[in-house]
């Protein structure tokens, strides 16, 4: 029995020596890892110190050189005799002595100011006291005190104003014995202060701490401390182009406006900035954290966190051109998307399109608008050929027509209507939005139809009411009217007709057949399943009428406005930060990862793939549509963003500071709901970037040149915008495009009896102008003007404006042409322009040659003598 | 060796080891014995045990192991309070530092934890063991109804712990545990007799846990108090009575002869 126990004990110490050792291992590996294991950053600190010291060491070492090289070291030497030499007549017996005598009687003189300024000190205080004893009591006898020791202090006050005087010259005197040694050191100092600068640096470097970088935006609580890893992120210069150490790219436009102290990582890059543990952690790319790190163009996403208009923003080129595509395809139709409340219908107005298109060509579009033109806007919605026959019967019978269609393939036009009718699509430029089969369409964001096969789907009654007042069809249209006469426009729709038929088009109802109540009834479900009015105006009080009495009598009505306004997809404000959780990955679950950015390009690239019954229409995206979509509405967050960050829009701006947003006016806001000026130019903050911004025109341009340029854009030539880009700027290089004429002058303004051009160019001199820019160059008197002129010329001879500007037939094609600069601007905008020209065209390249006025003024009196002459 | 003497007479002979100590100690039993008597920590347990009491192979010694981490739960817990804000807006980032931050905090953090999921286990097999030896039978009757308090208050610690990193876990685990307490007859509002008791959401027992109708800062601060304050004090209470009872219940149960 004690045997048994004897072994039993004996294994159990075994047992527990195991187990302590165990335990032991395991104390030092805790202590180890939360040492070192899970504080990798201490690592790269450690790394980048060596870096940087090396990067310093190397500096040092080539100033050390470079200071050899140029003699330095030989310079020094010359110094410190010098110096030596210096010290040396200083410290000789005969200086000493005039040194010590100098110094003894500059002292004696001190003494006596030192005495002078305390019997002041004493003389101000009894004056005090007098005065306040005399306007106490009002006795003479202060009075009298008072006076006696004003006239000591004057005494005093002369004695110092002379004992101050014979001070300074001995003073200088005294410095006049030390001055040469004192430049020599400081020579001495300044020829070693760089280089000791560069040593300090090493040193500074080598003290640099090992710890956690954090920066705690407070009120918010957010802790980013990516600079941990990242320590060289908004360093001065570029220590080492290794990750984690390099500087921030573009810091100049990113960091040098959002101060990483005060803004920290995440806000942009997203990520979490609190791991310190692994990239992959601090990265966010782990499972459960749904906002994995935003890096590359990807970040722009982030920009629409705080601000509210990113048109223009450096920095945010990238998203700012994938907003446009929100824009084109008219996402904020069915999805509530903030900042597109009031941007109006993607799609035409349909409420009379029974009486523009043909029956056929409705249905086909609807199966699949691609298969009609391959750039369509429209997506496809997978209907089956009964429905689009319903919803296409719905629209019809609203438009209270039958299912008919224009057939015109067999109609003989009159040749001669169809040559005038050429030649005024090429004058009107109506390639200029339209394309025709890949031809034209250079404007692209009015996303104007194509028109290769128009002739197959419109009819030509319809065509000619169009192309005579759009606006009477589709209030709101992009379409210009051109003030064609009715001739004319016969002639271009006989041309159009002709020219742009579609051999492949069916034509099964040129006989119309009638309608059946029963396929409206269905169409009309369909339309508000698939909520076809997001994007087309169907419905209105005002075209009740025009549903046929016997539909009506069948119960088939409009539907509610209100009914028609709800937007029918998912709200998409903060679709950017939603939960991955609450994202429905459906039947691909498990084919794809579940990540927030996958699901939304999954969705675009394929709406209906989640699982059956959705509504979601196929865009038919190109890949890299998809990304940049998906990339905007990633930036869709409900982030919890400090107001302070926020940067508000103009509009908001304006909104917030009460002022009403601007708006055109008077007979000129009739022009231009005819014209549509806005299509193409800027003005005041409305309008596109098209065309030249007319903010300032009136300010800038001479009016004989806008009446001239408005009646016959091709004679003179608009000099402006108009030479190849190059490339040297963003976006596509832009072909030689002119105005169209839109053959203003010809009429009256409704309601009025001014001519159109008048009305504009009234409208550019009263409100086109700014105080900033004068109407006339300042005067020069003291000078000849023909002598001004010919300094104006040597200086631009002398700067080589030549390179850019073309005058006559010599100079470059980069600027504009100054042929006729005297004619076309106005003498106080040029010479704003020389002045400042990124003021008024912040992207420009002309450089800035820092003229003086006075040579602003001959240079613009020289480039006012340039004009053509009229032939 | 003299010197050894020297210095131990030292240490020993003074006010301060005689005020901590009180008496020599030699190795016999009543020293053993008083040794036990005069300790405030020993003194619960039985200055001597029979020998079959200690055999692994029957007791598995759950009881105390069980103890054993609770005392870990609330040395960690304790460290972990210095940490911690019970409020929605830190709460989160809190257990984030731990992860991240604070020095010791992933270990300190993860014994917690653990500590937990295993006290709930080994508390499990304590009671199975009781049960199938027959130590709950007389005259051990009152100490198995106090060690069935013991269970549920574990539960609860466990329950309660489980919401404090407020992670999308917590939430839903709260959410669906509270969820049970309405519908419960008499006390929820979705429970049977609701209606004639007149009892809403806003005066049931779900209410009351969650000190409002639903899961947001209130909650996460009850279940702060009851998991950090409130139970762990019962628990302790009714772990004394409990370890009193084990011995004036004829001690630690043994095998039969």
């Amino acid at each position: 029995m004690a045997n048994e126990n004897k072994n039993n004990s004996s294994y159990r110490v075994y047992l527990f020596v195991f187990f302590s050792v165990l335990l032991l291992a395991l104390s030092a590996w805790v202590v180890w890892d939360d040492e070192f294991g899970l504080r990798p950053w201490k690592k790269y600190q450690q790394e980048y110190k060596s870096l940087k010291h090396d990067k310093l060491e190397k500096d040092y070492k080539r100033a050390v050189v470079e200071f050899q090289r140029a003699g330095g070291h030989r310079k020094l030497a010359d110094l410190e005799a010098k110096l030596k030499k210096a010290e040396d007549v200083f410290n000789s017996k005969e200086t000493q002595e005039k040194y010590a005598r100098v110094n003894k009687q500059l002292t004696d003189i001190h003494e006596q100011v030192v005495q002078n300024q305390k019997e002041l000190r004493d003389l101000r205080g009894q004056f005090l006291e007098s005065e306040y004893y005399f306007t106490k009591t009002q006795k003479q006898e202060y009075k009298a005190k008072m006076d006696g020791l004003q006239r000591k202090i004057d005494v005093n006050l002369l004695r110092g104003t002379e004992l101050q005087k014979k001070e300074e010259p001995l003073k200088l005197s005294l410095s006049e014995f030390t001055s040469a040694k004192a430049a020599i050191l400081a020579e001495i100092e300044n020829m070693k202060n760089g280089l000791e600068e560069k040593k300090e640096r090493i040193a500074n470097n080598d003290k640099v701490p090992v710890d956690i970088k954090q920066i705690h935006i407070k009120d918010v609580d957010r802790a980013d401390r990516c600079q941990s890893c990242h320590i060289g992120i908004d360093g001065k210069s570029q220590v080492s182009l290794k990750q984690p150490f390099t500087r921030h790219p573009a810091s100049f436009v990113y960091l040098d406006h959002h101060d990483p102290s005060k803004f920290g990582c995440t806000f942009c890059h997203r990520g979490q900035g609190r791991a310190t543990t692994s990239a992959e952690k601090a990265h966010g790319k782990v499972k459960h954290w749904d906002e994995p790190m935003l890096d590359g163009d990807m970040t722009q996403t982030s920009c629409l966190n705080c601000h509210g208009d990113i048109k223009g923003l450096r920095g945010a080129e990238t998203i700012m051109k994938s907003t446009e595509l929100i824009k084109k395809y008219g996402c904020y139709s069915c999805h509530k998307i903030p900042g597109y409340e009031t941007v109006g219908d993607v799609g035409p107005v349909l409420t009379e399109v029974g009486t523009k298109v043909n029956y056929s060509w409705a249905v086909s579009w609807l199966l699949d608008p691609k298969k009609y033109f391959s750039t369509a806007r429209m997506p496809k919605f997978f209907f089956t050929q009964d429905q689009a026959e319903s919803i296409a019967d719905y629209l019809f019978s609203m438009s209270g027509t039958t299912r008919h269609d224009a057939d015109y393939t067999k109609a003989t036009p009159n040749d001669k209507l169809v040559e005038q009718g050429k030649a005024l699509w090429a004058q009107a430029r109506c390639n200029l939005c339209h394309t025709t089969g890949g031809r034209g369409g250079n404007h692209i964001k009015v996303y104007a139809p194509d028109l290769s096969k128009v002739g197959s789907k419109v009819n030509k009654e319809w065509m000619f009411r169009w192309i005579k007042n759009p606006n009477a069809y589709f209030p709101g249209t992009k379409m210009p009217r051109f003030r064609f006469t009715d001739e004319e426009i016969r002639g271009l729709v006989e041309y159009i007709v002709k020219e742009y038929q579609d051999d492949e088009a069916e034509m099964k109802y040129v006989q119309p057949v009638e309608i059946k109540a029963a396929s409206i009834k269905k169409g009309k479900e369909l339309i508000q399943q698939y909520g076809c009015y997001g994007c087309h105006k169907l419905q209105g009080m005002e075209e009740m009428v025009q549903v046929a009495p016997s539909l009506k009598q069948q119960g088939v009505t409009f539907l509610r406005s209100n009914e028609m306004r709800e937007k029918i997809g998912t709200e998409l404000s903060s679709i950017g930060s939603k939960p991955v959780d609450m994202l429905d990955f459906g039947k691909l679950k498990k084919s794809i990862p579940n990540d927030r950015l996958s699901y939304i390009k999954q969705k675009l690239r394929d709406p209906r793939s989640y699982r059956l019954g959705l509504r979601m229409p196929d865009f038919r995206l190109a890949e890299s549509e998809v990304n940049e979509l998906a990339s905007v509405l990633y930036g869709f967050t409900d982030a919890n963003v400090p107001t302070r960050f926020l940067v508000p829009s103009r509009q908001e701006l304006d909104r917030m500071a009460g002022v009403p947003s601007y708006k055109f006016t008077g007979d000129f806001a009739k022009v231009i709901a005819d014209v549509k000026c806005t299509n193409c130019h800027a003005i005041r903050g409305i309008g596109a970037d098209y065309a030249p911004d007319l903010s300032v025109a009136g300010s800038k341009l001479q009016e004989s040149w806008i009446r001239s340029f408005l009646a016959n854009p091709d004679v003179i030539r608009p000099l402006l915008q108009q030479m190849p880009k190059l490339g040297l700027s963003q976006g596509k290089p832009v072909a030689k495009v002119t105005m169209p004429r839109f053959n203003l002058g010809k009429q009256n303004v409704e309601d009025t009896n001014r001519s159109d051009v008048d009305v504009v160019i009234n409208f550019f001199q009263q409100e086109l102008v700014t105080s900033d820019i004068p109407k006339e160059v300042p005067k020069i008197t003291t000078v000849d003007m023909t002598e001004q002129i010919s300094k104006g010329k040597q200086l631009y001879d002398e700067k080589g404006c030549r390179a850019c500007h073309q005058v006559g037939m010599d100079g470059g094609a980069l600027g504009p042409n100054l042929s006729n600069v005297g004619n076309r601007l106005n003498s106080g905008f040029i010479f704003k322009h020389l002045e400042n020209a990124r003021k008024f065209k912040p992207d420009i390249v002309e450089p800035d040659y820092g003229f003086s006025e006075r040579e602003r003024i001959y240079l613009t009196n020289f480039l006012m003598t340039l004009k053509l002459t009229a032939k | 060796m003299k010197n050894l003497t020297d210095i131990t007479d030292k240490v020993k002979k003074n006010l301060i080891w005689k005020s901590i100590f009180r008496r020599d100690y030699r190795n016999t039993v009543r020293d053993r014995a008083m040794a036990v008597f005069g300790n405030v920590f020993l003194h619960l347990h039985p200055v001597q045990v029979r020998e079959s009491a200690v055999k692994l192979r029957f007791t598995w010694g759950m009881g105390g192991i069980t103890f054993f981490a609770f005392i870990i739960l609330v040395i960690t817990g304790v460290v972990l309070m210095f940490y911690y804000h019970p409020s929605v807006d830190q709460a989160y980032t809190d257990i984030k530092d731990l992860e991240f931050q604070v020095p010791y905090g992933v270990i300190l953090r993860n014994l917690h934890r653990w500590g937990a999921h295993f006290m709930v286990i080994v508390v499990m097999i304590h009671m199975f063991r009781v049960f199938m030896t027959g130590s709950y039978k007389a005259p051990r009757q009152f100490n198995w109804g106090i060690g069935v308090f013991l269970l549920v208050l574990t539960f609860l610690l466990s329950f309660t712990g489980y919401l404090t990193p407020w992670d999308q876990l917590g939430f839903w685990a709260i959410t669906v545990g509270t969820n049970m307490g309405a519908a419960t007859p008499l006390l929820g509002y979705q429970g049977p007799f609701s209606e004639l008791l007149h009892i809403t959401p806003y005066n049931d027992v779900r209410f009351a846990l969650l000190g409002g109708a639903q899961v947001a800062g209130n909650a996460l601060l009850r279940s702060y108090i009851w998991h950090c304050v409130a139970i762990p004090l019962v628990a302790t209470i009714l772990m004394l009575v409990h370890f009193w009872r084990v011995r004036k219940d004829g001690g630690i149960s043994k095998p039969q002869k």
